[in-house]
């Protein structure tokens, strides 16, 4: 902070002399005058520089973005997809990529060549954040906030193994509070993208029984496999993001940087199970917590490894406060071994200065940020990494920056190697540990509030669903409904359960419409059939379009012509 | 023609003055230009053609007739083939006319015949205002705003026509806790929000053929007892059926082509199945978009195949436009 500070200050000093000039000049000059104004150095303007890459980190860049245009530093990012981001490097159309997964060096997960095109690059981490999963039950009419899921069911939605949200599996993962029986629409990427990359990886490490089959092979994608209707596909983290939280989407569950939902008026995202049977949020804390066993690569400088992740040990982290999908991104820079010789054109050496001090900005002072915007800063080993590999960058800034100056809420400035914000990292509440709670958040239904409005049971058919008529782990499971189906959600021994808050024993049905708002729950009947899609009524469905097309035009016609006659 | 030969004086002794028509070198130098411009444009379309077929061959090679009866775009497992794809953006084009092409009609017919002068231009202006929006502004409109309220209407064609099977949706919509997300991203909407683009430019061709609609006509028909409704229809819309049909294909050409739009809108999905109000579509230019950040040479090549069977497919139909439109009477003053 108090090094950008000072740096401020000698420009705006520089600036005046340099206005007043301009001004002197005429008015031919004022054009001048106002790119030196606009510039922190008069003498020598920042040249804008352009790059694309990752949705998953645009929302730290757009504001490190944003931040660097006061000092004069024009940086165009745009939001493509870490696919196209690392493509649009290789072909020299960018100064810089992002992505969250490296160049796959010729075995990219499609079997296509993807590497740097020969272009020289260098890995710099920029932010950590965890991948949220954001979704969209309504219960009684309201956004459910505190959805818990382990990371199999995760794996299990997002493979097309687990349909609907009154699926045991995830009443398990809720302590027995059943959500309504509502198809669950997955929403996934259809471009090419770092979010499903990493997730996709989490999967086959994870859980390789259930993605395998349903991949068709092994390994990581970019391209989220396409499953047909039953999922959703949308262009970008803000397309799932606003598909998941628009009316239409109850019943969707996307994957998203943590900052996506944040920006949504802080949209509800899933707490997921860690290893050490918590269920826990993508905070700053708990992805700095599991992020300190992701193991960077340091020693082998090659640059296609250098500072990479594998993030194993992040997955299976056995920390309570440990977020499971906590990763890094990372920035592909025009690092370079001999600093005298000329970069890969068009790029040139003014723009390897403006990369250099916007790396500078969101490496140092960027940081402090991250953990408001829903990323979570970088540990000081990695902030001084990525200077390193700015020092690599030809044209870059001579900048000696402390980075134990740099204010960064990890940093220990007495001790290099702690990560302060993992040390100071909350313990979660019981209420979110296996077995317990679930934690009730401020003002919403919790499961006491489940049991309310739900007058008759009957109208259970085939989908086994007791929502509306008792409250999971009622005491006397069965008085509400009048058929022993109408009772299928109830979890044994969670009768006893004291939620942890407020001293109130869980889901009582005494207490429940009490407490909150009594909701009922639509019950869905099971008149209605849903009939696979055959190639036989694809075949007379396109026949009734042409018909409802050409038939009107055809009739006028006879109509004139027996006029005519 | 026949009044010039009545008109000459005497019989066949005099013959016509020469003309000769030596152009200055101004008019060489504008007709060079004028030529060049024309060649250009053919020189473009051809070129563009011939780029499509040399970048694709590699696929059609690759690939061979399965490429066109193949469903799937999976590279994974290196089925690639447009039989899904040409399609479903055929469907999204023809939703695109059928919902334009009324609203076009009607557009254009009010302000040629009937809006007050002041209004006229306002409309008119408005009109050209529609065309000038970019596409990326239709799809966020239609992503943000359309999709969220359009979905009732496509709800109530599935109960009221869903016995159609192009109009059912796998799920059921008198459920009390319907299954909104089944009929977002269809291709119904983004035909719909294609429709509004593809709205500007065929009103525009048919008001401007309308209004050539020949005064004395117009007055006939007046003169003999029609209301303004009658003369419409017995003038102006017969007369201008070059351009109603010339619009209707430019508006078409628009359609099949529009990428991004459709691109955010629709979830791509590669069903045979012409359920146009459900969710999951695909159309050849939004695949173009969405896939062509790989750098495969194959698949780069398999969407440049689709692009080029695109090309052909726009090409014959204008063509069979331009037939159409050179038969009736108002055939020169479209574009086509």
């Amino acid at each position: 902070m108090s090094v950008n500070r000072k740096w401020v200050s000698t420009v705006w000093s520089v600036r005046f002399p340099a206005a007043r000039r301009a001004v002197a000049l005429g008015a031919a000059a004022s054009v001048v005058a106002t790119v030196a104004l606009a510039s922190p150095a008069a003498a020598q303007p920042y040249e804008p520089i352009r790059g694309s890459g990752s949705t998953w980190s645009a929302n730290a860049l757009g504001t490190w973005i944003g931040d660097v245009s006061a000092n004069g530093i024009r940086v165009n990012y745009e939001a493509v997809g870490s696919t196209r981001g690392r493509t649009m490097y290789a072909q020299r159309q960018t100064v810089f990529g992002v992505s969250e997964i490296p160049f796959q060096q010729g075995a990219d997960d499609r079997g296509v060549i993807d590497d740097s095109g020969g272009r020289a690059f260098g890995y710099m981490p920029i932010v950590a954040g965890g991948t949220a999963f954001m979704y969209n039950v309504k219960v009684g009419g309201q956004p459910y906030r505190g959805l818990r899921l382990s990371t199999e069911t995760v794996v299990k939605i997002f493979t097309g193994a687990i349909t609907n949200w009154n699926d045991p599996q995830i009443t398990r993962d809720n302590n027995g509070f059943a959500l309504p029986a509502r198809p669950i629409i997955p929403v996934v990427r259809s471009d090419g993208s770092g979010t499903t990359a990493q997730f996709t990886t989490f999967m086959d490490k994870r859980y390789p029984d259930l993605w395998r089959p349903f991949f068709g092979r092994s390994g990581l994608t970019s391209y989220y496999p396409n499953p047909g209707n039953k999922f959703i596909a949308q262009n970008g983290s803000d397309a799932v993001a606003g598909y998941v939280s628009a009316n239409y989407g109850d019943g969707a569950i996307g994957y998203v940087e943590y900052s996506y939902a944040k920006n949504k008026r802080d949209w509800p995202v899933a707490k997921i199970l860690n290893e050490a049977g918590y269920y826990t949020l993508p905070t700053d804390y708990n992805v700095a917590v599991a992020l300190t066993k992701a193991r960077i690569e340091t020693q082998n400088h090659d640059p296609k490894v250098y500072l990479t992740q594998i993030l194993d040990g992040v997955y299976t982290d056995r920390d309570p406060r440990t977020y499971p999908l906590s990763s890094y991104s990372y920035m592909i820079v025009p690092a370079q071994d001999d600093q005298q010789a000329p970069p890969d054109p068009p790029m040139t050496r003014e723009q390897g200065r403006t990369l250099s001090a916007f790396a500078f900005y969101f490496l140092c002072e960027g940081q402090q940020k991250a953990g408001a915007l829903g990323y979570s800063p970088l540990p000081l080993n990695l902030v001084q990494a990525g200077f390193d590999q700015v020092k690599r960058i030809p044209g870059h800034e001579e900048r000696f920056l402390d980075p134990s100056r740099c204010n960064n809420p990890t940093f220990d400035p007495a001790n290099p190697s702690r990560n302060v914000l993992a040390e100071r990292a909350p313990n979660p509440p019981d209420c979110d540990a296996t077995g317990k709670g679930p934690c009730r958040e401020g003002g919403q239904a919790g499961p006491a509030g489940n049991n309310g409005g739900g007058g008759g049971g009957g109208g259970n058919g085939n989908r086994n669903n007791g929502n509306g008529a008792n409250a999971p782990g009622a005491n006397n499971p069965g008085t509400g409904g009048t058929s022993p189906g109408a009772n299928g959600n109830t979890v044994p021994g969670a009768g006893g359960a004291v939620d942890p808050e407020t001293g109130l024993p869980v889901g009582s049905s005494s207490d429940g419409a009490a407490s909150g708002a009594a909701y009922g729950t639509a019950t869905e009947l099971a008149a209605f059939r849903e009939d696979s899609s055959t190639s036989l009524f694809g075949g007379i469905a396109a026949l009734e379009l042409l018909v409802l097309l050409v038939l009107p035009a055809l009739v006028a016609r006879a109509i004139r012509r027996r006029r005519q006659s | 023609m026949s009044g010039t030969e009545e008109a000459s004086p005497v019989g066949t002794a005099d013959r016509p003055r020469r003309v000769r028509v030596r152009p200055t070198g101004d008019d060489r130098v504008f007709r060079a230009v004028a030529r060049g411009t024309g060649v250009l444009v053919l020189v473009l379309t051809a070129g563009i053609g011939a780029f499509l077929a040399i970048r694709s061959s590699d696929a059609f090679a690759a690939y061979g007739w399965d490429f066109f009866t193949e469903t799937q775009w999976n590279p994974e497992v290196n089925r690639l083939g447009i039989a899904a794809v040409l399609p479903g953006t055929i469907v999204v084009a023809l939703i695109a006319i059928a919902v334009s092409f009324p609203l076009a009609i009607t557009t254009a017919l009010y302000i040629s015949e009937y809006a007050p002068p002041r209004v006229k231009s306002a409309l008119v202006s408005v009109l050209d205002l529609m065309a000038a929006v970019p596409s990326v502004v239709y799809g966020l409109w239609g992503f943000y705003f359309l999709q969220d309220e359009i979905i009732y209407l496509a709800r109530w064609l599935h109960q009221a026509f869903g016995f159609l099977p192009f109009l059912s949706v796998g799920t059921d919509p008198d459920a009390a806790n319907w299954a909104e997300s089944r009929y977002t991203s269809s291709a119904f909407i983004a035909g719909v929000v294609v429709a509004m683009m593809v709205l500007p430019i065929t009103a525009s061709i048919m008001r401007e053929v309308f209004s050539q609609a020949p005064v004395g006509e117009r007055e006939a028909a007046l003169a003999l007892g029609s209301t303004r409704w009658g003369m419409i229809r017995s003038v102006v819309l017969p007369f201008g059926r070059g351009g109603i049909v010339g619009g209707t294909m430019l508006g078409l050409g628009r359609a099949l082509g529009e990428t991004i739009a459709v691109a955010m809108i629709i979830s791509p999905a590669f069903d045979l199945d012409f359920r146009i109000l459900e969710n999951g579509a695909i159309t050849v230019s939004s695949l173009i978009a969405l896939r062509f950040g790989e750098s495969s040479a194959l698949q780069l090549s398999a969407l440049l195949a689709a692009g080029l069977v695109l090309y052909v497919f726009t090409l014959v139909v204008n063509t069979l436009a331009a037939i159409v439109v050179s038969r009736s009477r108002s055939g020169s003053a479209t574009d086509l």
